[in-house]
């Protein structure tokens, strides 16, 4: 491009991007239009790539494209292809962005729209997109091992067994809480639930047409497989509306806790092509088609945002999740700023498809700016909603009660002035019965985005129709990786328990795989269960230990980055990784150290397990306790949670001091240390 | 970015197109590049390229059907090294 044309336009990028963001700064005590918003992320979206990956690209890692990447060494036409970056960015696309971004940012609206926003938009640039990035290079590097094996390359054996205990422990959380998300929005919801299932025999179909009548004809089964979705969706409003077929889709939390622990244990063990395989791909069409179609909504809308910018619960009394600002909000907004997962994507088959070295600074920061962006739509769906109505969806029941008149009233006192009416009549826009304490993001979001699409197509008369499909596009792909993380879980734990003893670790050994099928599902079913039963709704324990977890894994990757440019000899550019590095450190061992000591019960698990225990000894009982047996069990619990939270902080502790120690070696050493895989292409190394 | 994915694909037969003829086989070259980046994204790799790279790399071997190609893709990235995100 001409260099004055370049110039210009990223002067007008920046521009458009300072006066966006003067609008959001300087339009304090009246509405900010939501346009402002997505703007001024898009702005900061361009300019970070342009400046900063590039810096990162040919300053700190020195990307070359002479070196040749997994796919050009391996070449095999089947697992290691070099493919089109634009191709391989859907892809990577695809793997990372799930239902994370969706939930934590509408979780965090309770703070305002402006916290959330800043931290998403500094998270991204400054850690999250660098992690993913930085991996992505690492693991073209060492011919696409995975995050573990790179770990235990780069930093030893124990450190690499250490990364999988929590990578395990992380995954089941998340099964977990993406289970308790769709339960939250499907109990007593006969119309999503309907539609949700009916995916269960679409997907059937689909995989034995791409098995057995058409094989191979993926395109074409997924066009039929959309079609039937769609019809599901048209027809689920007359079946939940029918005297006897509605009864049977309106189901309690504990039911479809349930129903989705048999669902998982069932689908995890049925053949891939069957159901996962057609399953994720309607979820990835889903997904892709939804997100565009939100982004085009929110600019020919133009909603204002009804939130505003921030509110009193900074302080930590918020209902949605309690806990200050400062650690909390950094943990509850994990997937859309930086989040540890994607370091396994980017070790994974991204990896082995990449064509060239440079292609990794589009796939890796550029994939992850796409995500970023999902969770600024995410959370601009929340607050377009009336804050009285997003708190009355996201506050547990022990705080707003079950009534619309109760919870009116105590909203109301809280500053959001709403009525009963409007309560009710949302919940009717939306072809549901009520609308009160569906926490979990899903809904919120769901509502948010029913009133913007609806605005920009159909009317108020399609906004039941954009909620359930809305519902049904995220359940949709919150199923899928229970399947599928169900599965990956299961070869984890058979792995280790392979250590102890061996035809258990043989994943072809039929009952070896079902008990780790059974384990898999019984550990995070436990979690869910606890989640679906718990006073305080779940949501506000769960997420917050995902959270945790989720955060430590990237400050677990970014740790290994920092290893891996110190034994690059790249130290003069190590504040790169480090200081992410040291902002997610810092966060989240005060998160998780504050979940389990606070005195706070509503945030300590130690204080609230004790409240509990203490109780039941004097043989008081506390609601929503019935029975003393509850009230034991609920201590429990919490005595759990602290002990799963503590495994997170010593983990990142102990991975800390080792890689401070291998840095402080490779820092002595004079020629580099890393283990890459050398430049100039062996003789007999083309597969 | 059409072009892009276009230049990835193994070249069509367009040698014998002319004239008016030119602009149904371009369309459906598309259509099909459509397809098959498609199938790339949710994670099925490109039939015909693989077909190319046995036929230039390993011309003795017997070939995958595209049954059974679709098939070793799916259990490959839904089996062992398939972590998830949330």
């Amino acid at each position: 491009m001409n260099k004055l044309a370049s110039f210009v336009t990223w002067l007008l990028i920046a521009i458009v991007g300072a006066f966006s963001f003067a609008a959001l700064a300087l339009g304090r005590g009246e509405t900010v239009n939501a346009v402002w918003l997505v703007t001024a992320a898009l702005s900061v979206y361009f300019i970070a790539y342009r400046f900063y990956s590039k810096y990162i690209a040919e300053r700190v890692l020195g990307l070359d494209d002479s070196r040749p990447t997994p796919a050009v060494r391996h070449n095999d036409g089947m697992d290691y292809v070099p493919t089109n970056k634009w191709v391989l960015y859907g892809h990577h696309f695809a793997a990372i962005a799930g239902a994370g971004p969706l939930v934590g940012p509408v979780l965090a609206a309770q703070m305002g729209f402006l916290p959330g926003t800043l931290w998403i938009l500094a998270g991204v640039v400054v850690a999250g997109a660098v992690q993913d990035f930085i991996v992505l290079f690492a693991s073209i590097r060492r011919d696409g091992k995975s995050l573990g094996e790179m770990i235990k390359i780069e930093l030893g054996p124990v450190p690499g067994s250490l990364a999988l205990v929590g990578v395990l422990a992380i995954m089941i959380i998340i099964l977990a809480v993406l289970s308790l998300v769709v339960v939250k929005a499907l109990t007593a919801s006969p119309w999503g639930l309907f539609t949700i299932a009916a995916t269960i025999p679409i997907a059937l179909l689909m995989g034995v047409y791409m098995r057995v009548i058409r094989p191979g004809r993926v395109g074409e089964a997924s066009a039929i497989g959309v079609v039937l979705l769609l019809a599901s969706l048209y027809f689920g409003r007359a079946v939940a509306a029918d005297p006897s077929w509605g009864p049977l889709f309106t189901l309690t939390g504990t039911q479809l806790a349930w129903a989705l622990i048999l669902y998982g244990a069932i689908a995890a063990s049925l053949p891939v092509w069957l159901m996962l395989a057609p399953r994720d791909y309607l979820s990835t069409f889903l997904k892709i088609g939804t997100v565009v179609a939100l982004a085009i909504g929110i600019y020919v809308v133009a909603p204002p945002l009804a939130m505003p910018a921030t509110t009193r619960f900074i302080d930590g009394t918020g209902p949605v999740f309690s806990g200050a600002l400062f650690p909390f909000l950094f943990i509850t907004i994990a997937c859309g700023a930086v989040s540890g997962f994607h370091s396994l994507i980017s070790s994974g088959t991204t990896p082995k498809m990449i064509e060239r070295e440079s292609h990794a600074r589009f796939i890796g920061f550029g994939g992850m700016l796409a995500e970023s962006f999902v969770a600024i739509m995410a959370l601009t769906a929340a607050c377009v909603l009336d804050p009285g109505i997003y708190f009355a969806m996201n506050a547990p029941a022990a705080a707003i009660g079950t009534t619309a008149a109760n919870a009116a009233q105590v909203i109301s006192n809280w500053g959001f002035t709403i009525t009963p009416d409007m309560i009710e009549q949302t919940a009717k826009d939306i072809g549901e019965t009520t609308i009160l304490s569906r926490a979990g993001g899903a809904p919120t979001l769901a509502v948010g985005m029913a009133q913007i699409l609806a605005q920009a197509l159909g009317g108020k008369a399609m906004e039941a129709f954009w909620y359930h499909f809305a519902i049904l596009f995220e359940a949709l792909f919150i199923l899928t990786a229970v399947d599928a993380g169900t599965r990956v879980g299961r070869f984890m734990i058979q792995d280790m328990l392979g250590h102890v003893y061996k035809p258990l670790g043989d994943t072809e050994f039929l009952p070896a795989n079902v008990a780790g099928t059974v384990l898999c599902v019984g550990l995070w079913g436990y979690f869910l269960y606890q989640g679906v039963v718990d006073p305080l709704g779940g949501i506000n324990t769960l997420w917050q230990l995902f959270g945790v977890g989720n955060q430590m894994l990237a400050g677990i990757a970014l740790l290994l980055c920092t290893s891996v440019l110190v034994k690059m000899k790249r130290e003069r550019y190590v504040w790169v990784t480090l200081v992410p590095t040291a902002w997610l450190l810092v966060t989240t061992l005060t998160a998780g150290i504050q979940k389990i000591f606070h005195p706070d019960p509503r945030i300590g698990f130690l204080s609230l397990a004790n409240r509990f225990s203490d109780a039941a000894a004097q043989g008081k009982l506390l609601a929503p306790a019935k029975t003393i047996e509850e009230m034991q069990r609920v201590a429990f619990n919490n005595y759990l949670d602290a002990v799963v939270c503590g495994v997170f902080v010593v983990l990142v502790v102990a991975m800390c001091i080792y890689a401070v120690k291998i840095c402080l070696q490779a820092l002595k050493q004079a020629q580099p240390t890393a283990h890459e895989i050398p430049p100039l292409m062996p003789e007999g190394a083309m597969a | 970015m059409k072009a892009r994915v276009r230049e990835n694909r193994v070249a069509p037969a367009a040698g014998g197109a002319t004239g008016g003829e030119a602009i149904k086989p371009r369309l459906r070259d598309r259509l099909d590049g459509v397809r098959r980046a498609y199938l790339q994204v949710i994670g099925i790799p490109d039939y015909e390229s693989y077909l190319a790279h046995m036929a230039e790399k390993h011309p003795t071997e017997k070939v995958l059907s595209r049954q059974e190609f679709c098939a070793r893709a799916i259990d490959r990235k839904y089996g062992k090294n398939g972590p998830r995100c949330c």
